[in-house]
């Protein structure tokens, strides 16, 4: 008896080996793959993990080996921790590390070590220099400007093969074609053409684009990573399906000190130092991007020294590290600007003495007092370390005034404006619903009742581009290291963008934002953004808040660390060395 | 009482019955995946928006909208979805960008994982606890269960994980931080996808040692809530057991007490923990969602958080479906469990 109830066990483990597992197999795992795997699949880890009938389905979820994984090598033979540099942040926002495809801060932090521009910013001043082009010149023609560039010819790709112009050419209407998030810096910001780009020879690229784009924009935007030169034959040869986007997901083709080792979704990016790089070699062999998204463990990363640099750490967090001699806390500028926008197609505050009574309701002192210090006080369309931003800051909280500018727009005491608050997404260092409530305090002296509305972000920005908002509490970061990322959306009407979702439309001022764009010197072109904020501040549906500060940790073995708030990335990993 | 069946008899009577199940399973897809579409479109969020973020462009939106057909009606939407998933086909993640099936593929194991090790460490703790108290009879079996279960009530998964965290392992250091293995070391072959079983299998001995240690403290918190049920019904269920004829009978004919224990008490005290431990790996999988929050552990739990703030359908579909197929795939196991331990079962 004990025997045959043993044998009919086993018949019916054998059962459930296979079919339960095959079955939900067939649940997570692609028909394709499930096909080869199915049969030798549940036998060997049934083996070793189902002693108890419950944990049967541990053999499930089997996983055809990743090519990506496959060359991994399961002995450690890479580099040393001391050669390694370990970034700890929130890198959940990465879904590409296609340069053409990625506008994430986070991808755009890895791409930018393995892929390289014509151009690089400039650290600490508006303005570009040389990368893979080593000059430029620059010819007006009736309303098209012609840029010649002239390459590098030392630049060369991780693979050794040199930088062509047939490259760029390539590179840049790869960009255009796919038409992914940032492909706007060039179709719309530059008003770039396919056909517009030639390669004489391979030392020589040419491009032609409207007069009125303006060359300085121009040149911040070549610098982003959309416009990174990818080598052609490599892309060429693993284009599949998307012009090899995905293949880039999990390789590199630039030039860049690094290339990527590879990416593990929501745990990490692994870059290697590119043993071909035409430039100064990266100090550190190895840049690990580790995904961290809670804050609490990126405090403890970097003291256990775990991390070598953590991203975003909060006031509280900052008071820990006081007197850590191990741990240095580096706060710097953040480009993002909080604001809030004032719908100025709904009543009241279709008048701009309403809008401006609001701005001058607001105490700004005490919001930045609320930081703790982690913000600094900026109330231009343009935030400070671009060209154009000029540092007044004419709003003071004068309730008087305030109140006398609302008895002349007829707005009786007591009136009620909806503002809608994203209940879950930080204003830097504090968040949306203490920085509204804030305000509504403010605004309650001078009688205007502010209701507040908490929205999850993606559900307020709906609201938000449906010009549907009232008040709206928001931010703003900038697309490209010129003025006009900022000045352009925030002024033009046409755009769609920020302007348009706060229904405010003035011809003069989006044609002075446009001027100043184009202008010839940055003289001039600052000279035009004084006037352009001037009527900006006072007429606009805007009352910027503050600019956030962003916090790091960094150990003190650290050295060659700079961050730079009018680059995007900020940070540069190859100039990155230990002590 | 007809004679037990046997042999080829169960293995038929089997057959029938997975059949049975997956047949109730299509009709759980068809609820779930009509409730899930429903659900998306009350939300007043436009995925495709929501995935470019805040400064996209309206053209690019629109261009998105109609690449993921979300300009469609709805019912056409969801037929087209249905007819996919028929095929075994999830479709893209809006978010990632990528087959939700190959989304699930890496971060379900990383649950699995998890699940599994707190589902050890409660079945470690609970069913021998649970035997002792009972055996005992005394008090403070039921004082110690009371206290785990009140202790375990009382401290919430995010409390006692960020506790344990902060002083294992940012004050004394004793175990590793968040996520599955130190970001230095590779992650074994891909063969189940559980990191400790195929470093194991593999011989790869320092990434197996890693992986434990990274396992130790998750799975602990994750688990010891259900060791205090675990511990609960194992008790009352021994003790149950204990009052029964046949018990007496066997201790009336002089069997050894150990033998009792485990024939007769245990055997048949069993299918309410069974129950238990099908309910509790269920619970365990929903735990991970905070569980892997707190331990940064790239798991299911973590990816259906994120995919539901950005209302990435597909993504949040794949993840109740898979777990909606888990579910009664577990029940079925428990059930076929039952016919083991309870002979009388597989005559009904």
């Amino acid at each position: 008896m004990m025997s045959k109830s043993l044998n009919s066990r086993r018949r019916i483990l054998k059962l459930l080996a296979g079919s339960a597992p095959a079955a939900l197999l067939a649940a997570c795992v692609a028909p394709q793959a499930a096909a080869p795997a199915a049969p030798a699949a549940p036998a060997a880890p049934a083996a070793t993990e189902a002693p108890k009938p419950t944990e049967a389905p541990a053999a499930a979820p089997t996983e055809a080996p990743k090519a990506t994984e496959a060359p991994a090598a399961p002995a450690e033979s890479g580099p040393t921790r001391a050669e390694t540099l370990i970034f700890g942040s929130d890198t959940t926002d990465i879904i590409s590390l296609d340069p053409a495809v990625a506008y994430e801060f986070s991808g755009i932090q890895a791409e930018a070590s393995c892929y390289e521009c014509l151009v690089s910013p400039e650290p600490g001043t508006p303005g570009v220099k040389p990368l893979l082009a080593e000059s430029w010149e620059a010819k007006e023609d009736g309303d098209t400007l012609t840029f010649t560039f002239k390459l590098n010819a030392k630049a060369k790709f991780a693979s050794g093969k040199p930088v062509t112009s047939e490259d760029v050419v390539y590179s840049w209407g790869r960009a255009v074609d796919l038409n992914k998030s940032p492909a706007f810096l060039l179709t719309d910001i530059i008003g770039l053409k396919k056909e517009n780009m030639s390669a004489p020879d391979a030392g020589t690229f040419v491009v032609k684009f409207p007069k009125a784009t303006g060359q300085g924009v121009f040149l911040s935007a070549i610098g982003f990573t959309v416009a990174a030169v990818v080598e052609k034959a490599v892309v060429e040869a693993n284009k599949g399906e998307d012009m090899g986007s995905t293949w880039l997901n999990d390789h590199s083709a630039g030039s860049g000190p690094y290339t990527l080792n590879k990416w593990e979704r929501e745990v990490q990016v692994v870059l290697d130092a590119n043993p071909n790089y035409w430039g100064t070699a990266p100090k550190l062999k190895r840049v690990i991007m580790q995904n961290i998204k809670d804050a609490a463990n990126r405090l403890s990363a970097i003291e256990t020294g775990d991390a070598d640099i953590v991203q975003d750490l909060s006031p509280e967090q900052k008071k820990s590290l006081e007197g850590n001699a191990d741990v240095k806390v580096i706060s710097a500028n953040n480009t993002q600007l909080i604001y809030l926008g004032m719908n100025a197609k709904k009543a009241p505050l279709d008048n701009v003495d309403v809008r401006q009574a609001i701005r001058y309701a607001i105490n700004y002192d005490e919001i930045i007092a609320l930081t703790e210090g982690d913000a600094a006080l900026v109330q231009e369309i343009i935030p400070a370390g671009f060209l154009g931003y000029q540092g007044t800051n004419p709003f003071k909280q004068d309730i008087a005034k305030a109140k006398e500018l609302l008895a002349k727009a007829g707005v009786k005491e007591g009136v009620e404006i909806e503002a809608l608050v994203p209940s879950d997404y930080p204003a830097g260092p504090i968040d949306f619903p203490t920085l509204a409530a804030k305000i509504q305090s403010d605004l309650a002296k001078v009688g205007i009742v502010l209701k507040l509305k908490q929205m999850q972000i993606s559900e307020l920005l709906g609201v938000y581009r449906k010009q549907e908002g009232n008040i709206v509490f928001i931010l703003w970061g900038p697309d490209f290291s010129d003025p006009h990322t900022n000045a352009g959306p925030f002024s033009d009407y046409e755009a769609k963008s920020i302007a348009w979702r706060n229904g405010w439309e003035n011809k003069e001022i989006a044609a002075l934002a446009k001027e100043a764009a184009s202008a010839p010197t940055d003289a001039e072109r600052i000279a035009l953004y004084a006037k352009f904020n001037e009527r900006m501040l006072n007429e606009g549906p805007y009352a910027v808040l503050y600019q956030p500060l962003r916090t790091f940790g960094i150990r003190a073995n650290l050295d060659g660390f700079m961050f730079d708030p009018s680059d995007t990335p900020s940070l540069t990993f190859a100039a990155m060395g230990k002590k | 009482m007809t004679r037990v069946i046997g042999g080829v008899g169960a293995f038929v009577i089997m057959h029938v019955f997975i059949l049975r199940r997956l047949l109730g399973l299509c009709f759980v897809f068809l609820g779930v995946s009509v409730l899930t579409f429903a659900i998306a479109q009350l939300v007043p969020v436009d995925p495709a928006a929501s995935a470019l973020g805040g400064q996209a462009r309206e053209g690019q939106i629109q261009a998105y909208r109609q690449q993921l057909g979300l300009d469609r009606p709805v019912w056409e939407q969801y037929g087209r979805y249905m007819l996919r998933l028929a095929q075994g086909d999830l479709g893209n993640s809006i978010r990632t960008r990528r087959p939700v099936t190959s989304d699930l593929r890496d971060f379900f194991p990383a649950t699995l994982e998890l699940s599994l090790s707190a589902l050890l460490v409660s079945v470690c703790l609970g069913v021998p606890l649970g035997i002792a108290a009972a055996l005992k009879r005394s008090q403070w079996g039921d004082v110690l269960a009371r206290m785990a279960a009140l202790i375990g009530g009382s401290m919430p998964i995010f409390y006692v994980g960020a506790l344990g965290l902060n002083f294992f392992y940012r004050h004394l250091r004793w175990i590793p931080g968040g996520g599955r293995l130190d970001v230095t070391l590779n992650p074994p072959r891909a063969i189940t996808g559980l990191f400790t079983v195929d470093a194991l299998l593999t011989g790869n001995w320092p990434v197996f040692n890693n992986a434990v240690w990274h396992l130790i403290l998750p799975a602990l918190t994750l688990g010891y809530f259900s060791t205090a049920v675990l511990l609960r019904i194992t008790r009352s269920s021994v003790l149950e057991a204990m009052q029964q004829d046949y018990v007496r009978t066997a201790k009336a004919k002089g069997l050894p007490h150990r033998l009792v224990v485990l024939r007769h008490i245990f055997k048949n005290a069993l299918p309410p923990i069974l129950t238990t431990l099908g309910i509790t790996f269920g619970s365990l999988l929903s735990g991970a969602v905070l569980t892997e929050t707190i331990f940064n552990w790239p798991g299911l739990g973590r990816y259906v958080t994120t995919s539901v703030l950005n209302l990435d359908l597909p993504a949040v579909m794949g993840v109740t479906l898979l777990i909606a197929f888990v579910y009664p795939a577990l029940n079925t196991l428990v059930d076929i469990a039952y016919t083991f331990v309870d002979p009388r079962m597989r005559s009904q």
